[in-house]
């Protein structure tokens, strides 16, 4: 029987901010705007969406006196996006 | 405000998966600029060499290679502090591809030292350790004439045993410029049309 994917990674932006960070181990919240061509609002919300569910952690700091907001993929994260993607496989038979 | 998004189906997912993580595997920030100076360094050290070789210098020949601490180095290292500071990310491809160049400089090194102390000839080593660290590197960033140069780089190695010692020069000039160089070119097309 196939399994139910998780409904957290179904959103393209979601998706893409994990799989992003999957090789990227950590990036700058710009970094990620750039990237995934998200609006600062949607990449924010979204990206609280997965740190509440404890797949991402945000450390916000300062450089040169201007806010730097870092985002990484935590072991959660990691074990979450390999199922989903394990998951995934067994919709196409691989 | 709540923001809504869209919800893919497994065959989106999939797609997504793919392109964010070849989008990823750019971010290795390879330009192809370090095998366009070394390709460019070694090329003319080989020959230059070479020619003094023929031309009775004995073993100040061997000075050519001074090209590389001298010049290669510094410019290298300046290459790659300035890109460091432009890096929003940490990338694990990257910290990888690095590794393999570090392992690659030791290694090259090691080989040089044995090579002088043996008194063997330095350019098979210098190849093989080449050949692998650049098909490993078209391994890592998934660009296919990388590999292709790795091995033209063995080849020239296995080369070396067919031709004289005095011509080894001539023979590593010409690996690196197919092995090096060619991808070096085509590496830096691809980058800026990914840029334009």
């Amino acid at each position: 029987m196939l399994k139910e994917l998780d409904p957290l990674l179904l959103s393209q932006l979601r998706l893409a901010i994990m799989s992003y960070l999957m090789v990227a181990r950590e990036a700058e919240f710009n970094a990620l705007r750039e990237q995934t061509g998200a609006t600062a609002g949607n990449l924010s919300a979204q990206i609280s969406k997965l740190q509440e569910a404890g797949y991402l952690e945000v450390e916000k700091t300062f450089r040169n006196n201007y806010p730097l907001t870092v985002c990484r993929v935590t072991e959660r994260g990691v074990e979450a996006f390999e199922a989903f993607y394990k998951d995934l496989k067994t919709y196409f038979g691989q | 405000m709540e923001q809504e998004e869209k919800v893919l189906n497994p065959q989106e997912s999939l797609r997504v998966i793919r392109e964010t993580i070849d989008l990823a595997k750019r971010g290795v920030g390879e330009s192809g600029f370090q095998f366009l100076l070394w390709g460019w360094l070694v090329v003319a050290a080989s020959l230059a060499e070479y020619y003094m070789l023929v031309n009775g210098y004995g073993v100040r020949a061997h000075l050519a290679w001074m090209l590389m601490p001298v010049v290669g180095m510094p410019v290298s290292l300046i290459y790659e502090i300035r890109r460091d500071r432009k890096q929003k990310e940490r990338n694990t491809i990257r910290e990888w591809y690095g590794y393999l160049w570090l392992g690659f400089g030791i290694s090259l090194i090691l080989a040089l030292v044995t090579s002088i102390l043996r008194q063997t000839p330095p350019v098979p080593m210098v190849l093989i350790v080449a050949g692998f660290a650049t098909f490993m590197s078209g391994i890592l960033i998934r660009f296919r004439p990388l590999v292709f140069g790795g091995i033209v780089l063995w080849l020239g190695a296995a080369l070396c045993l067919a031709v004289a010692v005095r011509e080894h020069s001539l023979v590593e000039a010409g690996a690196i410029a197919l092995g090096y160089l060619v991808p070096g070119y085509m590496l830096n097309q691809k980058t800026r049309k990914n840029h334009a």
